[in-house]
């Protein structure tokens, strides 16, 4: 790393027009080869601090500056885009819109062409750029072809083939799956170890950027909060819990379980292996007592309850070319009552699944059975009555002047009489805390808030199953549990309830029993603690056990029971010996809200 | 399934073709179809489609991705043969006959052969003009277009600004289906609704969240373009090399004499 600083922000203040301050009295340096991260909420300024930086602001959106910016010697405010992009490149969260070309070739090629590069010289830097993001081969591949992780390796490969000095990447891996997270984390630790380019990144994954970061950036609400180094931040959890960050888990068990207190600056770096051999010391020195009696076996998924809903030798094939099978001889039966958590890499079969069970796919072969019957015969409006699915995107749905009338609109469409449907918007509204928004534009809520609605519009039908699909996507820490908070309630009111996701720390929290998909078969189904157990197996589908978990097998020898699931769960099952009969510790949970 | 309009990588004889070869088809194609139209104009405009048809054929492109267009088109065709059999003015012959109702030249209460006629002339012209653009853009890469429209002194911005839309197009259509699916799990079943109440009604709860989607990704696109240094005063490198082979020649002066033939004997019938 160089002395010499790429990016220098003193006391910077940005406001967007209407007076919404985003940022307040910032102040960063960042070196050459320097790994910066920044956390927060969402709402806390990471974004706008991106757009500050790359030139977003103002030459994108417009609002007023005070402070000093100055990213590799110019400040962007003074320079058009097209001279700060030549130093600093963004690569923003959702490849999607990134990608415009219709090949990769030319994808890589469009920046530096922009420039008026030589052409030879595009060409080494598209070479090296696929190189360094691994996607060598695929350079005739349409990228809208490729996965998700693999569009975002392209879209990061795009920019380095502007050769920048900075790289700021905006939550680049809130929408991959495991694998995909796995396959952008690589190719950033490798630009890293070049050790040439100054990277800032804004994430919620704490874990991910651990051993990355040289220092850490918190905002809350434009403010910065804390900065230093790792080490520094992370040994402070009650602040970060405090503005909404997510302490790395395993920091979060070491500073409960085992330090000394809060500020203490230890190593954060930590293996689940480290950590349990620390817990081992202190169960052996007295400091910590195992109550194996605090923990009682999880219940049984409900056995004998009728079942509700069933595929029986479900193939889905979309047609090509090539066609895909997306689902093949697929089997299972969910009961009433049940909690079951899916998980499986993207393309794996998850949402091709909860579709053909609300009707939005029509398999191949086999057929969906709803308390018995073939909903082939139903349309997908009757469907909606019995089965509801919340889509990952609320805003494919919003459409109307009110909260009020967006809940209002599919009880219309099911025929709830006039008299009772304001009765069940109300009720729909307050389960999911909305009643004070009832008369707001859907569009003026927050992403969390507008899942929320979309939650509400599909309760309100009263289905006797809810699905939801990836509930954590695109929130921050406070936010992700929100939904299958609601989902938790619905169920305890008797409903059934499916969950996709990726989040294993969710699944172990909330469902009873755990899918996994890949391939397009089951190649686990059983209690979600059973299912975890198999670690083998799940490494083929990238699922890897919740740290709680693991931390609790590699404590099975001071008799750990294999059932602790969660941060909860281990905290309930180890107790400083100083606690024991006394008062319970407080702020111990997950932090979920 | 691949979505229309959307360029596919394929080593066809029409995938090598030189750009401005493809560029010269799409014009002269738009020249045939803009000469006045008489119904005499059957025999040409049947041979030029014969000549996109062998276009379409050797590009290996198929026709089931243009499923959706040709529904529309069809109901299109229906609707122009209906109107014009009730109104051409030269229509003598009666096919069907309901009433009589004379509006200055025309019977509108009889269906006439010449208009039937007419009507399918109008409809075939329609089928060439619609066949010309879709070969171009599935079978020329982006990069290709843009340097064949900077050989012809095209603005490179309108150039852009065409192929970009066209890499929009697919992004639109997958968020129509997301749309019509979410608003589907609230039992709107756009499917089952008949013609009148989609055109009046059903559009709304998908057209609107379409537009405030597309707002949003135009925005996130304008970013990603801006920040690779879209719109920078340099002249932009040319990454694609075009270079012009002897089957470049054959298949031009082919396109040409056909445009030539079909030229002459449309107007040796006047």
């Amino acid at each position: 790393m160089s002395d010499e600083p790429l990016i220098r922000l003193e006391n910077v203040t940005f406001t967007y027009g209407g007076d919404v301050v985003a940022l307040r009295d910032l102040n960063l340096t960042a070196r050459r080869g320097e790994f910066v991260v920044v956390l927060g909420a969402n709402g806390a300024g990471k974004s706008t601090l991106c757009y500050l930086i790359s030139g977003i602001v103002p030459h994108i959106y417009g609002g007023r500056r005070r402070g000093l910016v100055s990213v590799a010697g110019l400040d962007p405010w003074d320079e058009p885009l097209y001279v700060t992009a030549q130093h600093c490149g963004v690569l923003m969260q959702d490849p999607e819109v990134q990608l415009f070309m219709p090949t990769l070739r030319a994808e890589l090629a469009f920046g530096p062409a922009n420039l008026g590069v030589d052409r030879e010289e595009i060409l080494r830097r598209a070479r090296e750029a696929l190189a360094l993001v691994r996607l060598e081969g695929l350079e005739e591949h349409n990228p809208r072809d490729l996965s998700g992780g693999q569009k975002q390796r392209a879209a990061l490969a795009s920019v380095l083939t502007m050769e920048p000095q900075i790289l700021v990447l905006d939550e680049p891996t809130s929408q991959l799956d495991p694998l995909g997270r796995w396959e952008i984390g690589e190719a950033i630790e490798r630009l890293k170890e070049q050790g040439e380019i100054t990277i800032v990144m804004t994430t919620h994954e704490t874990e991910e950027v651990l051993h990355l970061a040289d220092q850490v950036l918190v905002l809350d609400r434009g403010r910065t909060v804390l900065q230093g180094t790792p080490a520094e931040v992370f040994s402070q959890p009650d602040r970060l819990e405090a503005v909404g960050v997510k302490t790395p888990v395993l920091v979060a068990v070491r500073s409960t379980l085992l330090s000394t207190g809060q500020g203490a600056e230890e190593r954060v770096d930590l293996t689940v292996s480290e950590v349990a051999e620390e817990i081992r010391q202190a169960v052996g020195a007295g400091q910590l007592t195992v109550r194996t009696d605090a923990l009682p076996e999880p219940e049984p998924p409900p056995a004998d309850a009728p079942v509700i809903l069933e595929a029986c030798d479900l193939t889905v094939e979309y047609p090509g070319p090539p066609p895909v099978v997306a689902l093949q001889d697929v089997s299972l039966q969910i009961r009433r009552g049940e909690f079951v958590g899916i998980v499986g890499q993207n393309g794996s079969g998850k949402s091709t699944l909860v579709k053909c069970f609300v009707g939005l796919l029509r398999p191949k072969t086999g057929q969906i059975l709803f308390q018995g019957e073939d909903i082939r015969r139903l349309s997908v409006g009757e469907i909606a009555r019995r089965i509801g699915l919340v889509l990952q995107n609320p805003d494919y749905q919003l459409f109307t002047a009110s909260c009020r009338d967006e809940v209002r609109f599919g009880l219309r469409n099911v025929g709830v009489p006039p008299d009772q449907i304001e009765h069940r918007v109300e009720e729909a509204l307050q389960m999911v805390g909305l009643e004070e928004e009832a008369d707001l534009f859907p569009f003026r809520l927050s992403f969390g808030d507008r899942r929320k609605l979309a939650v509400a519009a599909t309760i309100a039908l009263d289905p006797e199953v809810l699905i939801l699909d990836e509930p954590t996507t695109a929130q921050d820490h406070r936010g992700r549990y929100q939904l299958a908070e609601l989902a938790r309630r619905f169920h305890e009111r008797g409903g059934t309830v499916l969950m996709i996701t990726h989040d294993v720390d969710l699944i172990a929290r909330y469902a009873h029993r755990l899918i996994v998909l890949h391939q397009g078969h089951i190649l686990l189904d059983g209690p979600t603690a059973e299912v975890f157990s198999q670690v083998e197996e799940l490494k083929k589908s990238f699922v890897v056990p919740p740290v709680a978990a693991r931390l609790a097998w590699e404590l099975a020898s001071v008799g750990l029971p294999p059932h602790v699931m969660t941060l909860d769960d281990l905290y309930r099952v180890l107790v400083p010996t100083r606690e024991e009969g006394g008062a319970r510790r407080e702020n111990a949970g997950e932090g979920v809200v | 399934m691949q979505p229309a309009f959307r360029y596919f990588h394929a080593d066809t004889p029409i995938h090598r073709l030189h750009p401005l070869v493809k560029i010269a088809y799409v014009m002269l194609t738009l020249v045939l179809v803009m000469y006045p139209i008489r119904e005499t104009d059957m025999p040409v405009l049947l041979i030029w489609l014969g000549l996109s048809a062998v276009l379409w054929t050797v590009g290996r492109i198929e026709l089931r991705r243009f499923a959706t267009l040709l529904k529309i088109l069809f109901g299109t065709f229906i609707f122009l043969i209906l109107i014009q059999g009730f109104t051409y003015r030269f229509g003598e012959t009666p096919l069907i006959v309901i009433g009589h109702l004379r509006l200055w030249e025309a019977d509108l209460g009889v269906i006439t052969k010449e208009g039937v006629w007419f009507g399918l002339v109008l409809s075939v012209r329609i089928l060439v003009a619609t066949s010309a653009l879709p070969l171009f853009v599935m079978t020329t890469p982006t990069s290709a277009i843009m340097t064949a429209m900077s050989k012809l002194r095209v603005p490179r911005t309108l150039t852009f600004m065409l192929v970009s839309a066209l890499s929009f197009t697919s992004l639109l259509f997958e968020m129509w289906n997301s749309i019509v699916d979410a608003q589907k799990l609230r039992a709107f079943d756009i499917d089952r609704m008949n013609v009148f109440k989609r055109a009046f009604k059903a559009y709304i709860p998908i057209i609107t969240p379409l537009i405030l989607l597309l707002f949003r990704k135009a925005n996130d696109f304008q970013i990603a373009m801006e920040t690779k240094g879209f719109g920078a005063p340099v002249e932009p490198t040319e990454i694609e090399i075009l270079t012009t082979r002897p089957a470049d020649y054959l298949w031009l002066a082919l396109i040409v004499a056909v445009f030539v033939g079909c030229t002459v004997l449309k107007f040796a019938a006047w």
